[in-house]
């Protein structure tokens, strides 16, 4: 009898040990002993590819990299990369995919702020860290979880704020003009833009355009009437072009200050604004730690030409926010290195909350805490004149804080 | 053979969340969302030869309406999803008492422009749209069962597609239908056969709203996040585009255009670089080969077989 009891105790210890043993190690998807499995997501077609094909071959690259020198503790990195179209339903369709069907460990995508937001409670609520490719997604990075990070480029809060920090700081600007969006990215920047004007004492004459703008006769001539020191464009590539445009027609000297998201393409720039002529008192907001190509990032340009030399030989590549995906996976990278060799998703969510570190590619370093889920708030500017860059003294940022 | 197409559907809609995973239920869920917006487009241009280009609008009221129904007075989500076909075809009647005074590309300018309007509301009004930021929708819920996952929503999702079809197969059967169908094919007879012509015509655009009203309530049962962006030009474009695929004025078109149009585009999705040039070659195949739609090209191919 005692043999059969002790026959059915270890049978029981072995069955227990065999069904947990698979089954913790099945908790975690996408980990095997020699890969870890990343999510990647993307606009990779259409008219928005320009926002995140490049960085998403930026990211790769880096995990490229990292395989080279071995992988984290052992394991390699292996990208399932999905076409998002800068569109809801499909973003949250490629999410599902990889997170259901291709079973990742954890996700690394996104460059269009209200697709990405789509995403946010499936991934909450399925306990999926997400950490952003170069969307701003301050929708979802506010009020904080404990699994999205994001803003690798810059938070639209700060890319406000910083525009207002800049335009007090330099010119000493009293009043400014201050032209954004009527959408999302309108609504954050313009909260961030308050925030500093309040505390820098500057007046802002606010006009909200619609991105898809023909003329901005009518906006521009109620932002010149409120006599500013300075214009502040805050838009995409259309409205910004159209307004420089119409402030050179109009004989506005005033400094023309654009924000990041007004151009992927300095020399396109030029020609759509009708020469250097309209120019002549230009400067332009960047998020990168140097001029693009200068001295300080042109490791991550000579890493592109090796990794992809037949897109590096087209003209326009690498296209302008490529450098932008290289802090996002580096955060990821770092993350599973301090996870140690046994990473589950709770580790790496814990390591990501601690980072804090320069990745050599931004204006500012890259900082998360226990509830800051934006990784840059820095910008630079750069003085165009049609032909040459100037990099100005100094980085900028907002005052904005989120107040949950 | 429609009894062997039915019974196929049914065994594919009754295994599909058995044995598939989240990801592939997602995907049905949202084409029976896109069906029922087809559907709602078919009765009015299909079935009534009115051009109508809001069709994203009454979408998008449906989400909204039924979206904040549930989430801020907690209504189950059959009231909800009612809430917003009843929100939808209340304006969509009164967009039809305006395009009495129109028609052709007047009629498709002036919804067009209701259209843009309308997201320019969605975008505007802050307090009850969330604007620019998007509105978070709670998990549907009915007597304290909550749908959180794809599986969980789509039993309810088929249920109210299906029960949408039969719907439009009623409508198509009936009077009504018939005075559809007679304003389609001319005016002026039909006012001759005593068809009330203003009448039908509000009618059909009412409906029709309250078909995409219905398609917006049944996309908060699996989806908790609506941004205006998804609900411009390009939503209405693809439903015309399904409808037209699948074969204009026909019932089984209006569902074989979303289903077919829906896969082929997901599909395309995993071929970034081919995509945009496969869609239109797609497309133009269609117009060329097909023009009466998918759903003609199959049946005449089907005859065509059985004679020979």
């Amino acid at each position: 009898m005692t043999v059969i009891k002790s026959t059915a105790l270890a049978a029981g210890l072995a069955a227990a040990l065999l069904g947990t043993g698979p089954a913790a190690a099945q908790q975690e998807p996408g980990l095997t002993p020699t890969t870890i499995k990343i999510g990647m997501f993307a606009p990779l077609s259409g008219a928005n590819m320009a926002y995140g094909f490049d960085v998403a071959n930026a990211a790769k690259m880096y995990y490229d990299k990292i395989n080279k020198e071995g992988g984290i503790h052992g394991r390699k990195i292996e990208v399932v990369l999905e076409d998002d179209r800068c569109n809801a339903n499909d973003l949250v369709a490629a999410v599902k995919k990889l997170v259901e069907q291709d079973q990742v460990f954890m996700l690394n995508g996104g460059s269009c702020s209200a697709a990405v937001v789509a995403a946010k409670e499936y991934v909450v609520r399925n306990k999926v860290p997400l950490v952003m490719l170069n969307a701003s997604g301050d929708g979802a990075l506010y009020p904080p979880t404990d699994y999205i990070f994001g803003a690798f480029s810059i938070s639209q809060y700060a890319v406000g704020g910083a525009m207002i920090d800049f335009a007090a700081k330099t010119f000493g600007a009293k009043k400014v003009a201050y032209v954004n969006h009527d959408d999302a990215y309108g609504a954050w920047n313009l909260e961030g833009a308050k925030a500093d004007a309040e505390a820098s004492k500057v007046d802002l004459a606010v006009e909200s355009v619609n991105p898809t703008i023909n003329d901005v006769t009518a906006p521009f001539l109620k932002l010149r009437a409120a006599n500013p020191d300075a214009l502040l464009i805050v838009t995409y590539a259309r409205p910004a072009a159209l307004m420089i445009k119409k402030a050179a027609e109009m004989g506005f000297n005033k400094p023309i200050i654009l924000s990041v998201t007004g151009t992927a393409n300095l020399s396109q720039l030029m020609q759509n604004v009708g020469g250097p002529d309209a120019l002549k008192n230009f400067y332009v907001q960047d998020v990168l730690a140097d001029l693009p190509g200068g001295p300080k990032i042109k490791w991550v340009y000579d890493m592109y030409k090796q990794s992809y030399p037949d897109l590096a030989a087209k003209p326009d590549h690498p296209q302008a926010y490529m450098p932008y995906g290289i802090p996002s996976a580096m955060s990821i990278v770092k993350a599973l290195q301090a996870a140690g060799p046994n990473p589950t998703r709770e580790k790496v969510l814990e390591a990501m909350k601690t980072l804090n570190f320069d990745s050599g590619v931004m204006a500012g370093p890259v900082v998360f805490g226990p509830s800051e889920r934006a990784a840059n708030k820095a910008t630079i500017f750069i003085k165009f004149d049609g032909t040459n860059q100037t990099l100005q003294p100094g980085v900028y940022s907002s005052r904005w804080k989120f107040k949950g | 053979m429609r009894f062997v197409a039915l019974t196929v559907a049914a065994a594919i809609l009754i295994a599909l969340p058995l044995v598939t995973t989240g990801y592939v239920v997602y995907l049905a869920n949202l084409l029976l969302t896109f069906t029922v917006l087809c559907l709602g487009m078919h009765i009015v241009i299909g079935e009534t030869g009115q051009f109508s280009l809001a069709h994203a609008a009454f979408y998008g009221i449906g989400i909204y309406a039924a979206g904040i129904a549930g989430t801020s007075f907690g209504t189950p989500f059959p009231v909800s999803i009612l809430i917003g076909g009843l929100a939808a075809a209340a304006i969509g009647f009164v967009i039809g008492m305006v395009a009495l005074r129109m028609r052709d590309i007047y009629l498709a300018l002036a919804t067009f422009a209701f259209g843009e309007a309308m997201q320019w509301v969605f975008l505007n009004w802050n307090a009850v749209t969330g604007g620019p930021n998007g509105l978070r929708i709670a998990p549907a819920r009915l007597f304290g069962l909550e749908l959180v996952t794809d599986k969980d929503a789509y039993p309810f999702v088929v249920a109210t597609a299906v029960a949408m079809l039969v719907l439009t197969v009623i409508v198509a059967r009936a009077r009504l239908g018939r005075s559809f169908r007679a304003v389609r094919e001319s005016e002026i007879a039909a006012q001759a056969m005593g068809v009330p012509v203003q009448r039908t015509k509000v009618v059909a655009f009412g409906i029709s709203a309250f078909f995409a009203g219905i398609a917006g309530g049944m996309f908060t049962l699996f989806s908790t996040y609506i941004h205006p962006d998804s609900l411009g030009f390009q939503t209405t474009i693809l439903v015309l585009t399904m409808v037209v695929v699948g074969g204009l004025g026909s019932i089984g078109g209006a569902v074989g255009g979303a289903i077919a149009f829906g896969l082929i585009s997901e599909l395309l999705r995993q071929a970034p670089s081919f995509q945009e040039i496969a869609y239109g070659a797609i497309l133009i195949l269609f117009m060329m080969y097909a023009p009466k739609g998918l759903f003609a090209f199959l049946a005449d191919r089907f005859r065509g077989a059985r004679h020979a």
